[in-house]
């Protein structure tokens, strides 16, 4: 059977990596995302030399595992900045290169999630907006822009959840995240299927409570894009229509 | 009040506007009539510079010039004293009707919020969908989203308004609301030109008909001239092709 009082010390042992993960996450988005959003009008707007740049940066990032950036980043860098700033450069936290290898990852995929985003608005409302006499940046930030934000949250939401699970990877990186710890209890007590048990349940719960934030913000920034239930219906006919059309509905007044 | 002289407008080597000539004089209800692939979209996109001509003159309140060389200033002023009714409304899908009608109040003419609201929710009535001001073009059937768009285009007060096909989207049923829209808008003097395939409602509101014909006017005169007189053989078999469906 499972070792129940085992598995309640590794999970208080584990909740000290919480954060340690959640800031990998949270950091890493946070810095990808004003980039990538840049990245994606480079694309879009099909600026010189900044068009080609980011096309190879994603086919780079995307086309190489994970892992394999997480090493190399490790092993560059480090002795990158010595060259620089001294020894001292080996003292500097491993999260740090946690979040640049995160970071330069995440860029890669929400640059693409921008770009169809942006694209999903149809020409017709800046065609719209041009003629009530808008300027094209007015345009772009009452009417295109925030209808490309909402339409990116679903993909946001599956970066976000990816970059909650590769994250378990920084501790090839020694730092000290909820994977890593779990591992380490593991080893100690020779106890690992009790210890990785407990560090399943941990992501779980991330993921989780990541989905419900992403889910609540899709509700309440897409709710111009909700069909109000209309509460009377004379017959049947108009429910399955209202049902079946999303774009018209035929109850007049 | 606008005058339009030798609007051209190829894509690619084809010649799409072969020289159009357009007068609209204050109240004129224009209506531009022809078959399919004549131009009218291309001719009232290139006038309303939602895309740029290639040659031909344009006075149009203070503005004298060549599309071709019209200036920002210029593009400018001409959009905001024009007004756009597009065949599929192109609402702002993120705003409700009250604000896809505020929207230009605020931005282009920089009206505080409350004038703003005041002036949406006048031309909101006048469309007749006041109570519907807080829903979203979704909630909206093709009918009241056309009549929004027809609310955000007077909203502005435009010197004339131009109008794509503002009921062919429209499921049949439906068509009946947004022309009387129009029809009410021409009887309080609104300027306004039109491509429609409404043959009857073109005769009923319209003081004058073009009728268009690959990339040229074949014919242009009085509704009563160009439907019961008509000139042009062209005109004469157009005509008794789409009336006949009636
Ligand atoms: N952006 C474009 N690029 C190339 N050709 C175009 C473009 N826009 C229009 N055309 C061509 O110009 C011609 C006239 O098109 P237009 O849409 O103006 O006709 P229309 O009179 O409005 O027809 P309909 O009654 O079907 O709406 C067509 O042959 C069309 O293929
Ligand atoms: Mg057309």
């Amino acid at each position: 059977m499972l070792n129940t009082d085992f598995m309640l010390q590794v999970a208080k042992a584990t909740i000290k990596g919480v954060p340690v993960t959640l800031e990998i996450v949270i950091v890493s988005l946070i810095l990808a995302l004003p980039i990538s959003f840049v990245f994606a009008l480079l694309r879009l707007y099909s600026v010189k030399g900044g068009n080609q740049f980011v096309k190879l940066y994603v086919s780079f990032i995307r086309g190489t595992p994970i892992i394999a950036q997480i090493l190399i980043v490790y092993s560059a860098f480090p002795s990158l900045l010595a060259s620089f700033i001294g020894k001292s450069a080996f003292a500097i936290d491993p999260i740090n290169y946690a979040y640049i290898v995160f970071t330069i990852n995440a860029v890669a995929s929400l640059t693409e999630v921008f770009r169809s985003a942006l694209q999903t608005v149809d020409r017709g409302q800046y065609e719209a907006g041009t003629m009530v006499g808008m300027t094209s940046s007015q345009i772009f930030r009452r009417i295109i822009l925030p209808q490309a934000l909402v339409s990116a949250l679903p993909n946001l939401t599956n970066i976000t959840l990816g970059l909650v699970k590769n994250s378990a990877l920084a501790f090839i990186m020694s730092v000290k995240d909820i994977t890593a710890i779990a591992k380490t209890e593991a080893a100690f007590n020779y106890s690992f299927l009790e210890a990785y048990l407990v560090l399943w349940v941990y992501y779980l719960i991330i993921s989780y409570a990541a989905e419900l934030i992403f889910k609540s913000l899709e509700l309440y920034f897409g709710r111009y894009r909700k069909q109000v239930k209309k509460r009377h219906y004379s017959n049947k006919e108009q429910l399955i229509s209202v049902t079946t059309d999303k774009r018209r509905s035929p109850a007049q007044g | 009040m606008l005058k339009i002289r030798g609007l051209k407008k190829s894509y690619a080597e084809n010649e799409i506007l072969k020289g159009i000539d357009l007068d609209v004089k204050k109240g004129d209800v224009i209506t531009i009539i022809g078959p399919s692939g004549a131009g009218k979209t291309t001719l009232l996109r290139n006038i309303t510079t939602l895309e740029s001509a290639d040659s031909g003159k344009i006075e149009f309140e203070n503005i004298q010039g060549d599309y071709s060389a019209l200036t920002r200033q210029e593009t400018k002023k001409l959009r905001q004293s024009i007004g756009f009714v597009f065949q599929n409304y192109n609402l702002f899908n993120n705003k409700t009707a009250l604000q896809n009608v505020m929207e230009g109040l605020l931005t282009a003419k920089r009206m505080p919020k409350q004038e703003a609201r005041t002036e949406a929710l006048k031309a909101l009535e006048r469309v007749g969908l006041l109570e519907y001001k807080d829903q979203y073009p979704v909630q909206l059937s093709g009918g009241q989203q056309q009549r929004v768009g027809i609310a955000r285009a007077i909203a502005l007060k435009p010197k004339v308004i131009f109008f794509d096909e503002p009921t062919s989207a429209l499921d049949p049923e439906l068509v009946g609301e947004v022309l009387q829209v129009m029809r009410s808008l021409a009887h309080e003097g609104t300027t306004m030109v039109i491509v429609t395939h409404q043959m009857r409602f073109a005769q009923e509101i319209s003081n004058k008909i073009v009728f268009m014909v690959a990339g040229r006017v074949v014919e242009s005169g009085t509704a009563q001239a160009v439907f019961e007189n008509p000139r042009a053989e062209r005109t004469r078999q157009f005509l008794a092709e789409t009336l006949v469906q009636y």
